[in-house]
């Protein structure tokens, strides 16, 4: 004879979904089915695999939701977590994993791990990936609007003479076709001087080629015009690599991962992770850049080291100006002793 | 534990209904949500986002089940599945909002208004949602509020602010030129100064009968088995409220900006003399008003949550229920206080925590009373409330939905 054991049961309140009334019930788990029964009415049941189960947690009321809308309602949650186990019933790893703490430090670390993992490598491969599916007319045309806002609001038509503005041009296109057979393929540019104003000694590029330089910047390196060729190229290095759109996804994915994990109070910290994030990655291409105008001066026959006198008066200037003005707390390019000594190798 | 409401044996005449309290009561804990926060996460950031949404389904169902009204606990019934494909649907929606804008200044424009247009809808759908698939005792809520009252809520502030946005995206610049541009360029910066603060005003004005309209239409639309419930809400009410919620914004502000000034000019920042000394005072006058700016921001947000919940939550009945919230605004200033400081000691660790305490103090603010037996209350025919996207995107722009 079969001993057919008899399925623990446990007491709750069944809600039919249709009144607000509270039916005390005994309920029981048999061969894939929840049974419910109240004193003297007959039994109903539906597949536990339709009935939404509730997940094991210290605190909160278990709830096992029916598929006709009732509810079945247990006031003991441990009395529950015993009964669901003896009849059988596991519990999803996920749960697991939430109810220990063991585990949950595991998952701590390995979410700082991702995190680490993203800023170095996960952000600039999908930056980079967004970039290449970029069509070239489009960021074109974002260069063509910033170029547009920008000479509207800071720049202003060169004030040097036509000969100084074509020799700088000229000098340029002789060191990039000097260094094409070095440096590779290079990008469609074009080269604009402005009269910069405020912005002093100053050279930009912008996505889709355009590279401005300042006329401040050509009468600072009147005595070596070559210098004049390596920002330039540094500038061509920034537009090769495609770093203006970069930046601009790179600091679209920052923000959104610092919106997830600090959530309503992202917008008082995100910044300053954030931002410390986004110089870092600045830091990046500004060193990207140098390689490649270093390799274009070689390339052409001038010596990189055009370049240091460069930045020694750069770094006079921006002495001065810290005199008078803000400290300089952070700084998106690497220091200027580290950038000297890079184009003073051999 | 026992019952409040207990259904008598019929054999005994039925005594008159004593009208009864119900409490609101939450047992949540810090560190059991800590527990499942960190594994959301978790799970989230290593599916680059795509969890978020069964992450929010288990957030709002280990709150439900710790709200406990009277003993008994609200149960969410929402489906992740269909949550998540909301999601798809607006992030799809968010990326070509954002791509948009990067192709020209009309598209971008274009955009623009089409989400503002689809916003009110959203917002509606997303409390729809929410409300029916919440249930109390086995019996579903339910949103009544029609489409056409949503776009009529919203409208006081957002016809002005589209005004303002559609007259600064045509409003053209005037050429550079030489000379005369510069005034030319002077005037039309006055004319934006001048547009900016006029904006500003009528945001100003707009904003508490924004915020009466809208909360009106949520509170109105609330149901629960045959309880409609009805909120008495004047926007004298309301404007008073935010003028003197400005008033508490501005004090600290002011303070920690006047004190500011005096070390500055202690530390003689506005005398020319070696950089050092200047670059201390700025840093201390800079230091001081992001001080004054957390402190207003710690001041002026619990202030506004724990009056506005008061106001309107006092002021909603049904035919049998009458809602009372009592929140101190002190006791959120200082609960506000201790998680802003926790969170940033922590680097947001203690998030979780700050999120069940806070649920704590306001939900058990509130209580309710019953002038019959809710056991007596049956559940009227309720169409199928199946569209998810709505309240994804209630939480894509940050607006909070819950009850």
């Amino acid at each position: 004879m079969n001993a057919h054991r008899e399925p623990p049961r446990l007491a709750a309140d069944y809600f039919d979904g249709i009144s607000g009334r509270a039916n005390p019930v005994a309920v029981w788990l048999d061969a894939g089915q929840l049974h419910w029964a109240a004193e003297g009415s007959p039994p109903r049941a539906v597949a536990v695999s339709n009935a939404v189960w509730p997940e094991r947690q210290r605190h909160g009321q278990r709830h096992v939701q029916l598929p006709d809308g009732g509810v079945l309602v247990f006031a003991d949650a441990p009395a529950f977590d015993t009964w669901a186990s003896a009849s059988g019933y596991g519990e999803s790893g996920v749960v697991r994993w939430q109810q220990s703490w063991r585990l949950t430090s595991l998952a701590l670390l390995l979410f700082a791990a991702c995190l680490l993992v993203l800023w170095r490598w996960g952000i600039p491969a999908a930056a980079g990936a967004a970039v290449a599916w970029m069509p070239e007319a489009v960021e074109a045309q974002i260069g063509q609007h910033t170029l547009a806002y920008v000479d509207r609001l800071w720049l202003k038509p060169s004030q040097l003479d036509a000969k100084a503005q074509a020799d700088v041009l000229q000098r340029f296109a002789d060191a990039a076709n000097a260094a094409r057979p070095a440096t590779g393929p290079q990008p469609a540019y074009r080269i604009l001087i402005r009269d910069g104003g405020k912005l002093g000694p100053n050279a930009f590029a912008l996505p889709g080629g355009d590279i401005v330089v300042t006329d401040a910047l050509v009468k600072l390196m009147h005595d070596e015009p070559q210098a004049v060729t390596g920002v330039l190229a540094h500038e061509l290095g920034h537009v090769k690599h495609r770093h203006g759109l970069r930046q601009a996804a790179q600091a679209a994915a920052l923000g959104a991962i610092a919106g997830l994990v600090l959530g309503d109070f992202s917008f008082l910290l995100a910044s300053a992770p954030a931002m410390l994030a986004q110089m870092d990655y600045s830091r990046d291409f500004e060193r990207q850049a140098d390689l490649y105008a270093r390799d274009l001066l070689r390339g052409a026959g001038i010596d990189p080291r055009v370049m240091v006198v460069f930045f020694e008066r750069i770094e006079k200037i921006a002495d001065d100006e810290e005199r008078h003005g803000l400290p300089i707390a952070f700084s998106s390019h690497p220091a200027n002793a580290q950038r000297i000594a890079f184009f003073s190798q051999r | 534990m026992e019952h409040v409401v207990d259904a008598k044996p019929a054999e005994l005449a039925p005594a008159p209904f004593v009208p009864r309290q119900l409490n609101i009561e939450f047992t949540g804990s810090g560190s059991e949500y800590f527990r499942i926060w960190i594994v959301n996460l978790l799970l989230t950031l290593v599916t680059l986002g795509l969890y978020l949404p069964f992450a929010k389904a288990r957030r709002i169902r280990y709150f439900y089940a710790n709200t406990h009204i009277a003993g008994q606990a609200l149960s969410f019934h929402g489906d992740a599945w269909k949550m998540f494909r909301g999601f798809v649907l607006l992030a799809v929606l968010m990326g070509v909002y954002a791509i948009a804008g990067h192709f020209s200044q009309i598209a971008a424009l274009i955009a623009f208004i089409a989400l503002c247009a689809v916003w009110p809808a959203l917002w509606r759908a997303s409390m729809q949602f929410r409300l029916a698939n919440t249930s109390w005792r086995g019996l579903r809520m339910a949103f009544d509020g029609s489409l056409k009252g949503a776009y009529l809520a919203v409208a006081p502030l957002y016809l002005p602010l589209i005004a303002f946005v559609a007259m600064t995206q045509f409003a053209e610049p005037p050429p550079t030129g030489e000379g005369e541009a510069d005034a030319a360029a002077a005037a039309a910066m006055a004319t934006q100064g001048l547009l900016l603060l006029a904006a500003m005003a009528v945001v100003a004005l707009m904003t508490p009968w924004f915020l009466t309209l809208t909360k009106r239409y949520q509170h109105n639309g609330f149901r629960i088995a045959s309880q409609q419930a009805r909120v008495d809400l004047p926007a004298s009410r309301m404007y008073g409220l935010c003028v003197k919620g400005t008033l508490v914004a501005l004090i600290p502000g002011l303070l920690a900006v006047g004190a500011g000034f005096g070390i500055a000019v202690a530390f003689g920042a506005f005398k020319d003399q070696e950089g050092n000394t200047l670059g201390l005072g700025l840093m201390i006058f800079m230091a001081l008003l992001l001080l004054g700016y957390f402190v207003c921001f710690v001041m002026v947000v619990p202030y506004f949550a724990a009056r506005m919940q008061n106001l309107v939550w006092s002021a909603t009945r049904s035919e049998a229920v009458s809602f009372t919230s009592r929140l101190k605004f002190r006791a959120l200033f200082w609960l506000t206080l201790k998680n802003w400081t926790l969170v940033a000691l922590t680097l947001s660790l203690y998030r979780p925590f700050a999120a069940v305490h806070t649920a704590r103090l306001r939900l058990e603010a509130v209580s309710l009373t019953a002038s019959e037996d809710v056991a007596q209350w049956s559940a009227r025919a309720r169409g199928g409330m199946q569209d998810a996207t709505g309240d994804i995107a209630g939480d894509f722009f940050g607006i909070d939905m819950g009850l």
